[in-house]
């Protein structure tokens, strides 16, 4: 319902910098992660959207209305800005009622009392908290909790949410329930979301774009798909991906070739990129295992073996390179075993050694 | 050109925002207020002692009222009456000082490692009974010992020890430095014990148990380990408890007094008796240096800032228990008999000896009622009427419980709203230095902080009024004297309230006042009631504060039960200092209560 424009903002605590010029544009009902290490300066980024933080510089629009300008000297204050904010803590008012902590931003809006009444009902019932209603916070569960959290922020319904880690303190199978349910509640209410997590299967599976950051700057905004398929540099190749991506140093073969070496392995990138120190690219299931040698392949000894449901996870050597690929949960490998690899061609990702950047083949 | 304006109208917008902001008024407001009444009292004082005043025409031919001069200092330190007026009191508040604390320190070190690290039977019980002598006036339990070991050498009747050896006793026992140290000693060592038993929580119990394992006897591990991890805390501990037991007024004059024994305290008072008020002044300015050098001290030997100071009501121990196998039921016995001999007895005695006609004669005939509910009668105590009959009693105890709840309330609430500019706004100097400000009246002897308002509010300075003579008077330097306990209470209070809870409150849109008020003061009620109980508690029983600024009209139970006592009518004096022990003790079984009875929602949550 409202779409948010952050452009140049700055903000430092001190001599340490926690947002470098960040630029970023948010549209009207988006669902957009931020993630990142921590210290990235993605919860500085949030808290600067609700007002908590007075950014140094840069400009903050929200809907048609800047919030913050550094160069108009506009500051508004966060009860100005018309958004709802869930709290890592949940931040419940422990000396209130669940309806009352619901109501409390109702009342700071002078909400005439049926009106008041009737939301409260209907956002009660909704979130099915209607007969925990006279209990205090710390008679509810973790999740409770967190759906009260949840409900003060649907009764006022502001355009923009803005969710610091809501799900980290629950354990992990009902933070899988409540991802579910604040997708649902977030597609229903149209709310541009904003929000902050580390984990980035939270990110993949809820955002429909993800911005990660690292140091205060964003590294890349994408798409879950087009973040996992391309991460823009190894920064991202590195932190996103369980397990981890393998990234491989390698130097070109010779001039114009699309072979690729180390001490170890010889790997066909299936295009000649410019640089000719790299940084391969290789998810784990682009990893072909196999017990006997097809075509090109290489010989690799199993170092472990993990299972892990679905799927098994080999740890692979080869002379000093090691490498994780992922096979199916039926396959059986021992330790020790040589088995041979290949390189799905189309899935790799090269980088620029020298600045870790991806670089892609030029389309004609 | 535009760039200039615009910076101008930023530095404006930034000025304006800065200045409305609630928290920043009530920090400048504060900072301005505190340092009209701790920082400026100390240097009018100061000042006071520099200059000639009016009465000193009779002193000195050089008299020149208003006028800078040294005469007071050199009266003090280099005269014919030096020895008399500072070097032997000086000499005497070093002596009791040092003795009552290694008194304290010893049997509170003791008492706190078998409290918190044996597995003596019965702490529950006898906890409370030891921090008594404590919660209870100083001065109840120098009326305590006088009507043991009263000499009727002074003149008066003979004390119990008498009228049961038939001897008097030694005069030393009766008055002077052992008394004085003893006494002191009592009062004090629930200070020290609170202070080890702090530290000796503190011990990871492994480092004992490692000990244990290497097969070192319990000794050995007292003397090698436990001892020496507490030591520091226990030097902070000795010199915390120096600097109050020299600034203690009632108990040391009581016991003193009668024979010409003086302290650097009670010669204060005495001079402004006598209305060398100059020569007070620079008593006090001695005292409060004394207490200065000791404060840094201690401050030295504690690096944590946060343990700077501690009150009652410390928290509840749970560590390892060292087992004392067959010694626990003698171990038992004698903390058992020392805590009724300390804490109970002394008000057993003041409750016997105040139903007696007579005093100091022992038998059932001599026992009456009088001093209670009799009406005036001109052959008893001067035709003083008893307790409940006496118009000036019953004065006295309205006034007692005006002056304890509205200091505690206003101590308590002013203590909140410093507190929680001190913690939300950490990283403002001037916050810090408002923190610093109000912690400062803890430095101060309150009997020197007394002289100080007597010295500022003499006379009407600019828009504030003469306030000496009027109850709103002893309001306010009880409120100041609070400060540094209710901040401290308030700041951990406040710490407890998550930022986040004021923020989702911000949020919401909700103002700086409604936060204060719906969320910051609902959570922070069941720290600022116990420490409105404890500051309640605390100005009751308060006198070296007021003692100087006390008329007849603002008389309290404290100095009113100390006029008794000056005047012999013991049995008053004692029914008056028994009224506000139990008045004391009570307030400190609802503080327990109130501990006990905190919602546990909030705790949970907070």
């Amino acid at each position: 319902m409202a779409d948010i424009i952050i452009r140049n903002l700055t903000k430092k605590y001190g001599s340490e910098t926690a947002l470098k010029n960040v630029s970023l544009e948010i549209e009207s009902g988006e669902f957009m992660v931020l993630l990142g290490p921590s210290g990235c300066g993605k919860t500085t980024l949030l808290r600067c959207l609700a007002g908590l933080e007075t950014p140094d510089q840069g400009e903050i629009i929200i809907g048609d209305k800047v919030v913050f300008s550094s160069e108009e000297k506009i500051m508004n204050s966060p009860g100005e800005r018309k958004l709802g904010m869930v709290f890592q803590s949940y931040a419940l008012w422990p000396h209130m009622t669940v309806r009352d902590n619901i109501k409390f931003g109702l009342d700071v809006l002078k909400t005439p009392k049926n009106i008041s009444n009737e939301t409260l009902d209907s956002v009660l019932k909704s979130l099915g908290m209607k007969e925990f209603e006279d209990r205090y916070p710390s008679e509810l569960s973790g999740g409770q909790q967190q759906r009260v959290a949840l409900a003060r922020l649907l009764a006022t319904k502001p355009p923009v949410f803005l969710m610091d880690e809501p799900l980290s303190n629950l354990d992990a199978r009902l933070r899988m329930d409540m991802r579910v349910e604040l997708k649902k509640f977030q597609s229903e209410s149209e709310a541009t979301t904003v929000y902050v997590t580390h984990d980035q299967t939270e990110a993949m599976t809820m955002s429909t774009r993800v911005v990660v950051m690292k140091s205060g700057e964003i590294q890349q905004v994408a798409s879950p798909g087009n973040l996992y398929r391309q991460p823009s540099n190894t920064f991202v190749a590195d932190f996103i991906g369980m397990p981890r991506i393998n990234l491989i140093n390698l130097r070109k073969e010779q001039q114009d070739s699309s072979f690729f070496v180390n001490s170890d392995v010889k790997i066909d990138v299936g295009w000649v990129p410019i640089s000719n120190e790299i940084v391969l690219g290789a998810h784990p299931e682009d990893l072909v295992v196999s017990k006997k040698k097809i075509s090109s392949s290489e010989k690799y000894s199993v170092t472990a073996v993990l299972p892990n449901g679905p799927e098994t996870i080999i740890q692979l050597t080869r002379g000093k390179t090691p490498v994780i690929a992922r096979v199916a949960h039926d396959s059986i490998y021992t330790v020790g075993e040589s088995v041979y690899v290949n390189y799905t061609v189309d899935s790799l990702n090269v980088y620029d050694a020298k600045n870790g950047r991806i670089e892609a083949p030029v389309e004609n | 050109m535009s760039n200039l304006t615009s910076q101008k109208k930023w530095f404006d917008s930034a000025i304006r925002r800065l200045l409305l902001n609630p928290v920043n008024i009530a920090l400048a407001i504060l900072l301005m207020v505190l340092a009209y009444l701790v920082l400026w009292p100390f240097f009018q004082l100061v000042i006071e002692t520099l200059t000639w005043g009016e009465g000193d025409r009779r002193l000195s031919r050089d008299a020149v009222p208003g006028e800078f001069t040294w005469f007071h200092w050199l009266q003090a330190t280099a005269s014919p009456i030096s020895e008399k007026m500072l070097y032997s009191p000086l000499l005497n508040t070093l002596i009791t000082g040092v003795i009552s604390t290694v008194l304290a320190l010893s049997a509170g070190g003791v008492l706190a490692w078998c409290v918190v690290r044996s597995n003596m039977p019965g702490k529950a019980w006898l906890q409370p009974v030891l921090t008594l002598p404590y919660i209870i006036p100083s001065f109840a339990i120098a009326l305590a010992w006088e009507t043991v070991f009263r000499s009727p050498k002074v003149g008066g009747q003979p004390g119990l020890y008498e009228s049961i050896l038939g001897v008097a006793p030694p005069e030393w026992l009766s008055y002077g430095t052992v008394p004085i140290s003893i006494t002191l000693a009592i009062h004090y060592f629930p200070f020290a014990y609170l202070l080890v038993a702090g530290a000796l929580a503190t011990i990871d119990s492994q480092m004992e148990e490692s000990a244990l394992i290497s097969g070192a006897g319990k000794l050995t591990i007292l003397r090698k380990i436990t001892f020496p991890v507490v030591a520091p805390a226990f030097v902070a501990a000795f010199i915390l408890t120096f600097g109050k037991t020299i600034g203690q007024f009632a108990l040391p004059f009581l016991l003193g007094a009668p024979v010409q024994f003086h302290t650097v305290a009670t010669m204060v008072y005495a001079n402004l008796a006598l209305g060398l008020d100059s020569l007070a002044f620079v008593l006090a300015v001695i005292l409060i240096v004394i207490s200065l050098i000791s404060i840094w001290l201690s401050n030295r030997f504690i690096k944590k800032k946060s343990s700077r100071f501690e009150t009652i009501g410390g928290k509840g121990f749970r560590s390892r228990e060292v087992n004392l196998g067959q010694w626990r039921w003698p171990v038992f016995t004698v903390v058992a008999l020392f805590a009724f001999v300390v804490g109970i007895l002394p008000l057993i005695l003041l409750a016997i000896q105040s139903i007696m006609l007579i005093d100091g004669f022992y038998g059932l005939e001599n026992l009456t009622w009088h001093f209670w509910t009799g009406k005036s009668n001109p052959d008893i105590a001067f035709g003083e009427p008893g307790v409940f009959h006496n118009n000036n009693i019953i004065g006295a105890t309205w006034n007692t419980l005006k002056l304890a709840s509205l200091s505690a309330v206003i101590a308590s609430i002013i203590g909140l709203i410093i507190a929680y500019i001190v913690v939300r706004r950490a990283d403002n100097p001037l916050a810090n230095a408002l923190d610093q400000i109000a912690f400062i009246p803890f430095l101060f002897p309150t009997i020197a902080f007394g002289a100080m308002y007597l010295t500022l509010f003499a006379e009407p300075v600019g828009p504030i009024p003469a306030l000496y003579g009027t109850f709103t008077l002893l309001v306010l330097i009880s409120v100041v004297s609070r400060l540094p306990y209710s901040v401290k209470t308030g700041v951990t209070a406040v710490t407890q309230i998550g930022k986040e809870l004021e923020e989702a409150a911000e949020v919401a849109g909700a103002s700086w006042g409604m936060r204060f008020r719906r969320i910051v003061m609902p959570l922070a009620s069941s720290g600022l009631t116990s420490g409105m109980m404890v500051s309640f508690v605390g100005v009751m029983r308060e006198l070296s504060l007021i003692i100087l600024l006390i008329t007849p009209s603002t008389r309290v139970l404290m100095t009113a039960g100390f006029g008794y006592a000056e005047e012999g009518l013991t049995q008053l004096s004692n029914a008056l200092v028994l009224i506000v022990a139990v008045l004391t003790i009570l307030g400190e079984l609802i503080l327990w209560w109130i501990g006990k009875g905190r919602m546990t929602r909030l705790r949970e949550k907070l």
